[in-house]
This record gives structure tokens, C-alpha cells and sequence, in this order.
């Protein structure tokens, strides 16, 4: 005589914590730091070489935020797209 | 000819008739009046009517949120006229879309849409809500009245583009914006009316104060231009001032009355404060605003003359000027008085909107005399504070009619909705950013404004370095009113969604550190309370307790 007994597969079920860890914002804060260090690094291990990518990139806004306001608008647009989806995420939120 | 008297002799007198019509109805024509205006509130619209919700306080809601996104529009429009007047040339990259931002045309843009985006839609929208109760009856059509929100901000809208591209396509867009606006407001009234012919009660002044509000605003228009008085400066500058003085005016005064009552939980301090605020509103000229009418020229599509009053006018229109000090004071006072106690005060979340009332109510005065200087310097052709009417017009808007305006919205929607504003603490942060960054950024502005007007005066070759540093400390600080606006707003509408159910004390908190009951086992200070976290708010129960001497159980 044999029982069978369902056993729930544990490879299909995806599970995700409600609550967010607080060490969690240490792995964000490292990676940040980490990449400033290697920023500095770059730049005693190169002395007077433009970065990669990046030294091509942001000619293409001289002359476009040139003023002082741009980090008040970059503000204002923050605000504007968090007013947005709060709108849109609270409407279709269960 | 004495335009400003004939002007207002017409006003008064069609004032006198709507009083009259509304309070005796059209005699046999009632019935087929009222039947005829609720068919073109809600039948005559067909399926539109169908697609927002009649619930009672939906529309009251509505318009209250539209009001909060036009306040953050409005604040970032004016931060920016501010900013590009010590830095001209700060969004020159955008004149290669063909745009060349310019400090005045963005101030007029945050003017415009600061009236009638920000501060109308919250006065329509607390109106709605409280003119009902304060008539004991339902709003004849609340989708109607939800519906007419979309039309009102889509001329706030046109007004937006038209300030900044006044002609498209050969169409002058301002009009238009008018148009649509007057259609809206044509709609409010119709929906007020018959609201207040269903009324169960006598209706309380702040009701006549918000009837006449919309009422009075529509009288104007009329009265000049049945006078001829909209082709001379005078007549202009007239229908300028009498617009403010009947929608904004008595439209914030109406309904933070009714708001600070409700909020405070004190009856209304003085009935005849409220008559004489309500009559001294529509017999006087209200100040407070522009030297220049050029709001009403471009709505309009006048011809824009020079402000050139005869010495009648000066005389009457100055003495009716300072005549509008009774009403304003007797506001103020009644508003201050009736926050006293029941903790009324800024730290106090649980009534929301009440710090903001208490602030415009307190600037009222200040900015209202210094308007009063600043018009009657204008009327009487000497211009020598022209200089600080831009400074002392936004200082109006933002001190006095914004501060009145939020706070009224915020005290009605939970109510009106069923749920409280998200967060206590960032309800509080944002008064405090809009607050701190309007009063210290415009009053940066006025001193520099003094500095201009001192230079100028002496007759100096080179301007101040001192002058343009003011300036940009003065729009950076006024940045804290775009970040509390943006707070107001996440805020608000998070609120709606997972707001606490109003009516729901049990998870009332009043800060992260603050005890909601404090158990008195015996006799202690008062310092003692506090000290273990209890606040105003927090609510003593005493313990009963033995001064026996202890003994052993009896079993």
C-alpha cells in the first residue's frame, strides 16, 4: 500500500518579503561609493585624460544648462513626474 | 464725467435685483425655470453626464485637486519669471525650439494661473461642498459641477498658451479662455441657484458671501460695460479691482468663514463682522492686486488706454479704497478670533488647512494697507511706488488669497471625500515650505524692488551689485512654494486612496513621538505629562487608586 502525499514544488513559487530590509540601503550606498572611488581612481591612474564616454557625451549640453536654474527645473520635473505617478499608481493600485 | 461712481451706481442697482430675483423667484415662471435649468445641467449633456460620479462631495473633490496641480503650475511659472528677472538670458536654449521665456510674460502666466487655476478652482470646489450645508440641502448637480471642472481647466489652459503666444493661427487665444470660463461659470451659478432655492434653512452670511461671489463677478462685467466705462483706463482699471473685490475677495472670505468654523470647531465669532464684510465687499473697491488692468484688457480683447481718471474719480475711487479697510479688517478679525483656542495652531495635524487660514489671515492687513497705498498712488498719477505693485500684486496671491484659498480646500476635502490627507507631517512640511518660501522670497523681492525704486530715484548711472544678489536669493527661497505645492499635491491625491476614513479616531496619530493617552495615577506636574511625550492633544485619564496602606489578600 502506497500513500501519495502532495508536495508543494518549491522551483514555481515566487515569493518577494512585503517589508524592506534596512541593510538593503547599505548595498545602494556601497555601490555608490564604489563608483566615485574608481571615478578617482581613474583620474590619478590617468592624469589629464578625459573620462570615456562621458567626456563625448556632455559637450552635447554646453550652452543648454548653463544657468544655475536647470537644478531648480530638474527639481520642478521630479516634482512634476512624482505628482504624475502618484496619480497613476494610487488610481490602479489594488 | 465721474466713471467710477455711474460704474458702481449700475452695479450696485443690478446687484440689488439679483438679491431681489433670488430671494422672490421668477413669480409663476419658478417651476419652468427650475425644471429648464436642471434639464440643461444634466440631460442636455447627454452621455457626458454619465462618465463622472454624482456622489455627494465628488465634485467638491474634483475641482479641489485640479486646484492643488494649477497651485504647483502656478508657483514653478512664477519661481521662473522670478529667477529670468536678475538672469535674463537663463533658458536661452530654449530659443532654438522657437521659445524665448521672458520674466514678464512668465510672472503674467503665474499670475493667471495662480487666480484662476490655483486659487478659483479651490474656492469653487470648497463652495460646492459647504454652500449645501450651509443650506441644509444637496448641490442641485454634482456631475454637472465635476463635469464644468475639466471646461474651467482647459481655459486655464488657453490662458497658459495664450500669455505666452497671445496670437495662433490668426486666433487670439485669451478670449477664448474668457469664453470657456464665462460658460463655466454661467454653469456654477445656475447649479448655486437652484441649490439655494431648495434651501431648508435661513442661509448664514458666508453663503451669501459665496453666492454673491460668482453672482457678483458676472455683475461687474455687466455694469461696465453697460456703463461704456470697458473703453476708458479708469472703467478697466474699475472692472479689475470689482472682479477682485466680488469672486476672489468675497469667494475666500465665504468659504475660509465657513472653513475655520468647521476646522476649529468654535461657532463663527461675529454675525455682523461677516454682514459687514459681505456688504463692505460690494460697496467699497477692493485694493489688493496689479496697477495694471492689463488682465482684463487681454480677457477681453479691449483696447488697452492709459489710466487718466478725472479728479471725481480720484477722490471717489481713493475714498472708496480706504473705505474697504472695514470689511477687510473686520474678516481678518473674525477669522483670528474664531481660531482662538481649541488648539488651533500650526503643530495641531487633526485640522489640517487651519495653520494656512491663520497665516492669510493674519497678512491680510499688511498687504491690503500696502495695497492701498501703492493704488492710490497710481490713481492719483503720481506712480512714485510703482516700482513694488508687481512685488506687493504676488504677495497678495500667494500671502493672502493662496494661504486662505489651500487652507478652506484642505479643511473641506476630507470631509467632503471620507478620507484624511495622507500624511499629517508632510501636510505640515508643505505649509511650511509654501509658507516660509513665498513670505521670505517675495519680501527678499520687495527690498530689492526699494533698492531699484531708491537708484532710480537718485538718479544713479550704474545699478546695485546688491540689488541682483537680492533678487536671486528672492526666487531661490521662492522655490520652497514650488516644493510645497509638489508635497500638497502627492500628498492630497495619496490621500484619496489610503487616507484614513474620516470619522476613524482609532488610528489617529498626532506625530511619531507623540502618546495618544496618558494614565493619571496620581497627582504630578503638568511638566511631567509633557515630558513623557504627551501633547495638547493628548487625552488624561485619571486611574482610580487606594491611599490605604497595602496588606496582604484575603482569600
Amino acid at each position: 500500500m502506497s500513500v501519495s502525499i502532495e508536495v508543494p514544488s518549491p522551483i514555481d513559487e515566487f515569493i518577494q518579503g512585503e517589508k524592506e530590509p534596512a541593510s538593503s540601503g547599505v548595498v545602494v550606498v556601497l555601490g555608490f561609493v564604489s563608483m566615485l572611488s574608481f571615478l578617482i581612481l581613474y583620474g590619478i591612474l590617468f592624469p589629464g585624460r578625459d573620462m570615456p564616454v562621458i567626456s563625448q557625451v556632455l559637450p552635447m549640453f554646453e550652452g543648454v544648462f548653463d544657468s544655475g536654474i536647470w537644478f531648480f527645473l530638474l527639481g520642478v520635473i521630479f516634482g512634476a513626474f512624482s505628482i504624475i505617478a502618484t496619480m497613476l499608481t494610487e488610481a490602479t493600485s489594488e | 464725467m465721474n466713471v467710477i461712481i455711474s460704474t458702481l451706481a449700475t452695479f450696485w442697482l443690478l446687484l440689488a435685483l439679483s438679491f431681489f430675483l433670488i430671494k422672490r423667484g421668477l413669480w409663476i415662471f419658478n417651476d419652468v425655470a427650475k425644471g429648464l435649468s436642471m434639464f440643461m445641467l444634466e440631460k442636455a449633456l447627454g452621455p457626458a453626464t454619465d462618465f463622472v460620479s454624482g456622489r455627494p462631495g465628488s465634485s467638491s473633490s474634483t475641482w479641489i485637486i485640479h486646484g492643488l496641480v494649477w497651485a504647483f503650475v502656478a508657483s514653478t511659472l512664477t519661481f521662473v519669471g522670478l529667477w529670468l528677472n536678475h538672469d535674463a538670458t537663463a533658458l536661452h536654449s530654449f530659443e532654438s525650439w522657437g521659445y524665448r521665456p521672458e520674466s514678464s510674460e512668465l510672472i503674467y502666466s503665474g499670475r493667471l494661473t495662480a487666480l484662476f487655476g490655483a486659487i478659483g478652482m479651490l474656492v469653487v470646489g470648497t463652495s460646492l461642498y459647504s454652500l449645501p450645508r450651509l443650506c441644509g440641502t444637496h448641490l442641485a448637480s454634482e456631475s454637472n459641477a465635476t463635469l464644468v471642472s475639466l471646461l474651467w481647466t482647459l481655459s486655464v489652459l488657453l490662458m497658459f498658451v495664450g500669455s505666452q503666444n497671445a496670437v495662433i493661427i490668426g486666433i487670439t487665444i485669451l478670449p477664448i479662455a474668457n469664453l470657456l470660463l464665462t460658460l463655466a461659470t454661467t454653469a456654477l451659478v445656475i447649479n448655486m441657484i437652484l441649490t439655494v432655492s431648495e434651501a431648508t434653512q435661513e442661509i448664514p452670511f458666508p453663503g451669501w458671501l459665496i453666492v454673491f461671489a460668482f453672482i457678483g463677478n458676472i455683475v461687474a462685467v455687466l455694469a461696465v460695460f453697460i456703463t461704456g466705462a470697458f473703453n476708458e483706463g479708469v472703467g478697466q482699471w474699475l472692472l479689475f479691482h470689482l472682479a477682485g473685490g466680488t469672486f476672489f475677495f468675497c469667494g475666500v472670505a465665504g468659504v475660509s468663514l465657513y472653513s475655520v468654523s468647521i476646522g476649529s470647531g468654535n461657532p463663527l465669532w461675529s454675525k455682523s463682522l461677516v454682514a459687514f464684510t459681505l456688504f463692505g465687499a460690494f460697496i467699497t473697491i477692493n485694493p489688493m492686486g496689479s496697477i495694471d488692468p492689463s488682465v482684463v484688457v487681454d480677457l477681453f480683447s479691449l483696447t488697452s488706454n492709459e489710466l487718466a481718471p478725472s479728479s471725481r474719480d480720484v477722490i471717489s475711487g481713493s475714498f472708496l479704497m480706504a473705505l474697504s479697510a472695514i470689511p477687510i479688517i473686520a474678516f481678518s478679525a473674525n477669522m483670528l478670533v474664531t481660531m482662538r483656542g481649541s488648539d488651533a495652531f500650526v503643530e495641531n495635524p487633526d485640522s489640517p488647512g487651519i495653520a494656512e487660514l491663520n497665516l492669510g489671515a493674519w497678512m491680510l492687513i499688511p498687504i491690503a494697507i500696502g495695497s492701498l497705498f501703492v493704488q492710490t498712488d497710481a490713481l492719483g498719477g503720481v506712480n512714485e511706488l510703482n516700482g513694488i505693485s508687481q512685488s506687493l500684486d504676488l504677495m497678495a496671491i500667494w500671502l493672502v488669497m493662496m494661504p486662505l484659498s489651500v487652507g478652506a480646500a484642505l479643511s473641506v476635502l476630507p470631509r467632503a471625500s471620507g478620507r484624511h490627507q495622507l500624511s499629517a507631517n508632510r501636510s505640515r512640511w508643505a505649509f511650511w515650505m509654501m509658507s516660509g518660501g513665498a513670505f521670505l522670497g517675495l519680501l527678499i523681492t520687495l527690498m530689492s524692488d526699494f533698492t531699484d525704486m531708491a537708484l532710480t530715484e537718485s538718479m544713479a548711472e550704474q545699478g546695485s551689485s546688491i540689488n541682483q544678489e537680492l533678487r536671486k536669493v528672492g526666487s531661490v527661497m521662492f522655490y520652497g512654494t514650488v516644493i510645497g505645492a509638489i508635497f500638497h499635491c502627492t500628498n492630497t491625491i495619496s490621500g484619496q486612496y489610503r487616507g484614513r476614513i474620516m470619522g476613524d479616531v482609532s488610528k489617529a496619530s498626532l506625530s511619531s513621538i507623540a502618546i495618544e493617552s496618558y494614565s493619571l495615577t496620581g497627582p504630578t506636574t503638568i511638566r511631567k505629562i509633557l515630558a513623557s511625550g504627551a501633547n495638547l492633544d493628548t487625552e488624561v485619564s485619571p486611574s482610580e487608586q487606594s491611599e490605604e496602606i497595602g496588606s496582604a489578600t484575603e482569600l
